[in-house]
């Protein structure tokens, strides 16, 4: 990202930036408050008894016999099995989708399509992703039209039998060129669909006072969570016009009303069971099949399921984004941090899931758990061509740490200072400041680093 | 899974006979974790699936006139469980123990992996290094070749749809003959071969190099020989300079390719470094003997 | 159709399935034995693991009509109405199961290492469960509740 000054350029001029904290100077120290700090009691195995103590989990004698019921293991009479048709393209415009050869096939009872889902967008924080995609594919995973049969197997083969026929169109993959909008994943909205920005002190003055200056580009993959059991839910509409969904949910309120947009009907006629999840881990915070189900219910009479193949859960569900992090920290020669500019482009996917929330986590804790007096983070969540990306174990927080703590080894490294010298020098401590002006208590960092170090001989092994 | 037909063979002649009565389009099942996941990936559609797990003539291990013989359906743990192989090729077990986890030992066959036929398979390299035989039975009566004409590419061995692959025999003459098998891969279970390496030897007069047969996987479209390494190293002294050397000449040997798993070049790397070490192993079995 | 006639968990059970029908699928879909879970469907995350003569296997690689006339034991097989296998018990003591999803799959091949040797090493252990993929938990607590499962059953340790 060295040679792509046009594109800051570009960010920069973006009007939609919030800027209103432009004079906000926070001192990276301040006073710790009188309240709670002094009754805290730092030591973790003071504060509860429970800390050091072996619990076992009230549901653990049920995992172990076999008996605990995902949704895979609940059936119902007369129940169907769902399957989706998915793209296999990455971007297109869908001219028509010609369903009557599986339709006709024995053993099928239903197909679902875009066109008949009453409002055909879902997400938790942005609406942006067809439950069926019928006029645009965004990316390979995307379904185009949901099949119940009365097996999986019929209902996959008429998957097979379903003919689509799309304009292709030029995708978008690489985050860092999506910002150009040249091509626009959902036009006519830009690319970069959230950003946030959040600055500190003086940066140019921060600079000045370094004696070094450390600039470095990291980056990171993509992930998918793999819970061991993938997503998977059940719908039955019942002749007075409610839906019940069992599903592995974890934002089961959350859901229902995402479900309630979809389907165009009150939120009381929706009632979601969830089910002991086998495995989250942040992907199955948001609903995925539960519209279409329900729809397919509707028009069968009978319970729906559908459970995601292995396949599915890689190229269909949410995964972790990956970060391409630009970092630039100025340093004292005695390993004093003066200032730290930070640009994160988080490559979003297909649609916005939990993007909103990663941004901004990751934003505020691409610092590093450092007092840094001048500071300047900007993060762009983009739309590319892909699997979107959304929650995951840390919202965004491992990605930038990769960052932040390879430029802290490659300045001690550098500077010729002990990396974990250069750590303690740098480190929060009590009453330290974060990015954004909270002020931080039960500090521990250089406690732990310090017994961390102790317990694995980092002083007797050298560096 | 697509819908087929399953019947089951009782012995390696019927199940020559199913085959042919049913062919073209049919497919042999044994430990199926090679092809049940094929199946379900709709790699295949065969009309009839033809299970010859039942088929008791093409199990057991035992010592005979030839050598060691390894019937087709003989499991990798009922190799590593084997006292006679545990004795005298602890290579054989441990590239064994390196297939996949406990559950795809207990039910994958050496047969399978040999028919499987991709270059990772981790069976292939020691049989190699150890010049072994195998024979394969079809409606004419059976055959005999060695292993390496068995192998033709990926995924493609000399195999007609109603043939069978009865068993695999080590020769006589390499009985016992010191032999060490190394795979690297990312983790210690579950996976693939980026490289796999074996080497065969004897300690000739003046502790020199004799009947050296080194074996590369996972850097050729099949299982391969080295024979640049192998003849540099006939009636050489043993010192770890020669096995270096080989090393560097086996790499030369191969024609590693760059995929998901590994680069060519790390590839490159792997191949003398295991080269090297399978010598090195060898000739310590060797001078413990 | 393909028709089967196999003992699980000590009885005699049959059903006439499609041929292309899984071990697992007989299990669940037929007899209601949901305990086998499906993960991945290709032998990869074990969470399906059965025990069939003897050895554990991955159910979701097996056709139906392989497993006729043979002997099956899936996690339903262990407890008894009155008491817990010992190494379920140690399972839910050393809170070795987070989800629960992959545990049925856990024990069942640490039951098969203990039936074969009931005095494993620690790498033993983790040998056994290499095919076997949590996702929550990790393995130490696994680790810990075979290894005490194991002294219980040596008798060198009262159950809990
Ligand atoms: C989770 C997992 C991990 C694995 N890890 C490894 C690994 O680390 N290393 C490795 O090498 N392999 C690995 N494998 C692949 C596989 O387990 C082995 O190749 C195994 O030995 C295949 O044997 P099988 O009996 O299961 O073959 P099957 O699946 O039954 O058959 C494989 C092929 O061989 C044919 N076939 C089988 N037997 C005969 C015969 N006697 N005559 C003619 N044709 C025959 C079949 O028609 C089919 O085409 C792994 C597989 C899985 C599922």
């Amino acid at each position: 990202m060295t040679d792509d000054v046009k594109v800051a350029d570009k960010t920069d001029s973006l009007t939609d930036l919030k800027e209103t904290d432009e004079d906000l100077r926070l001192p990276s120290v301040v006073e710790p408050a009188h309240f709670p700090v002094e009754t805290i009691d730092t030591e973790a195995r003071h504060q509860t008894p429970a800390v050091g103590q072996r619990a076992t989990r009230p549901d653990g004698r049920l995992h172990g016999l076999g008996q605990t019921k995902y949704i895979d293991d609940i059936t119902f009479p007369n129940m169907l099995f769902a399957k989706m048709k998915r793209a296999g393209i990455s971007s297109a415009l869908i001219k028509s989708i010609d369903t009557s050869e599986a339709e006709a096939m024995p053993g099928v009872a239903a197909v679902l399509t875009g066109k008949e889902i009453p409002v055909n967008s879902y997400g938790p924080s942005y609406q942006d992703q067809p439950v069926l995609a019928d006029e645009r594919v965004f990316h390979a995973g995307d379904p185009v039209a949901a099949v119940a049969a009365v097996t999986e197997q019929i209902a996959e083969e008429a998957c097979e039998r379903i003919k689509v026929e799309y304009e292709p169109l030029e995708p978008v993959y690489d985050p860092v060129e999506a910002m150009k909008d040249e091509i626009k994943v959902h036009p006519p909205h830009s690319n970069i669909y959230a950003t946030k920005r959040i600055k500190k002190g003086d940066l140019e003055k921060g600079f000045a006072e370094a004696d070094h200056i450390f600039e470095g580009v990291y980056s990171t993959q993509m992930i998918e969570h793999v819970p061991l059991e993938p997503h998977a839910s059940i719908a039955q509409w019942d002749p007075n016009g409610r839906v019940t969904l069992w599903s592995s949910l974890g934002r089961i309120t959350l859901g229902r009303a995402d479900i309630a947009r979809t389907l165009d009907m009150p939120i009381n006629k929706i009632r979601i069971v969830g089910t002991i999840v086998g495995g989250n881990f942040g992907g199955k915070n948001e609903i995925t099949t539960e519209p279409a189900l329900a729809l397919l219910s509707r028009k069968t009479g009978r319970p729906v399921k559908m459970v995601y193949t292995r396949e599915e859960e890689f190229i269909a569900s949410t995964t972790r984004h990956p970060f391409i992090m630009e970092y630039k920290t100025g340093v004292t020669d005695d390993g004093m941090i003066t200032a730290r500019k930070v640009r994160l482009v988080l490559d979003g996917g297909a649609y916005c899931s939990w993007s909103e929330t990663t941004l901004g986590k990751a934003c505020i804790l691409s610092a590093g758990p450092y007092n840094i007096e001048n500071l300047l983070a900007e993060a762009y969540c983009m739309y590319t061509n892909k699997t979107m990306t959304g929650a995951m174990r840390g919202f965004g927080a491992p990605q930038v740490c990769f960052a932040y703590e390879s430029q802290m080894d490659e300045i001690a490294h550098k500077l010729g200072i002990d990396p974990l010298e250069l750590r303690m020098k740098n480190a929060f401590h009590e009453g330290s400041a974060s990015p954004t002006g909270q002020v931080l208590q039960s500090v521990v960092v250089k406690d732990s680093l310090e017994k961390a170090a102790e317990r694995f001989g980092w002083k007797e092994d050298g560096q | 899974m697509r819908a087929f037909d399953f019947v089951s063979a009782e012995s390696a002649d019927q199940a020559v006979s199913l085959l042919s009565e049913h062919g073209p389009n049919v497919i042999v099942l044994a430990g199926g974790t090679d092809i049940l996941v094929d199946l379900k990936h709709a790699k295949h559609d065969p009309d009839v699936v033809v299970d010859i797990t039942r088929a008791d003539d093409l199990k057991g291990i035992e010592v005979n006139d030839e050598g060691l013989r390894m019937g087709a359906l003989v499991t990798h743990t009922e190799i590593m469980d084997d006292p006679y192989i545990q004795e005298n090729f602890p290579a054989l077990v441990h590239a064994a123990h390196t297939i996949g986890a406990v559950q795809t030992r207990n039910l994958g066959t050496l047969g399978g992996n040999l028919v499987t036929c991709v270059p990772s398979m981790d069976s292939g390299p020691a049989l190699m290094a150890l010049e072994a035989e195998v024979t394969v039975a079809g409606p004419d009566g059976t055959r005999r070749m060695d292993l390496e004409e068995f192998f033709v590419g990926p995924r493609k061995t000399v195999l007609e749809h109603n043939e069978v692959l009865l068993d695999v025999i080590i020769p006589k003459r390499n009985l016992g003959k010191p032999t060490d098998f190394l795979k690297f891969g990312l983790r210690k279970g579950q996976a693939l071969a980026l490289v796999n390496a074996a080497s065969a030897l004897w300690v000739g007069e003046g502790n020199t190099f004799k009947d050296v047969k080194i074996s590369l996987g996972a850097v050729a479209p099949t299982v391969i020989r080295a024979p640049a390494a192998e003849d540099f190293l006939e009636g050489r002294e043993i010192t770890p300079e020669n096995m270096a050397e080989a090393g560097r000449l086996a790499v030369e040997d191969a024609k590693p390719i760059d995929d998901f798993r590994a680069s060519a070049s790390y590839r490159r790397d792997l191949i003398a470094v295991l080269t090297k070490r399978t010598l090195d192993n060898a000739y310590r079995l060797a001078q413990n003997d | 159709m393909t028709d089967v006639t196999l003992t699980i968990n000590g009885e005699e059970r049959s059903a006439s399935v499609p041929p292309e029908t899984s071990l697992l699928r007989l299990l669940r879909d037929e007899f209601y034995l949901t305990g086998s879970k499906l993960g991945c469907d290709v032998g990869d995350c074990g969470a399906c693991t059965v025990i069939v003569d003897g050895m554990p296997v991955n159910a979701c690689l097996m056709l139906a009509g392989q497993v006729d006339g043979r002997d099956v034991v899936t996690i339903e097989g262990l407890a008894t109405l009155e008491d817990l296998h010992p190494i379920q018990k140690a399972f839910e003591e050393f809170a070795s199961l987070q989800c629960g999803f992959c545990g049925p799959g856990v024990i069942i091949s640490a039951k098969g290492l203990l039936d074969r040797n009931p005095d494993p090493t620690k790498e033993e252990i983790k040998d056994a469960l290499s095919g076997n993929l949590c996702r929550c938990t990790g393995y130490t607590k696994m680790i810990e509740a075979v290894q005490d499962a194991a002294r219980i059953l040596r008798g060198e340790k009262e159950a809990a």
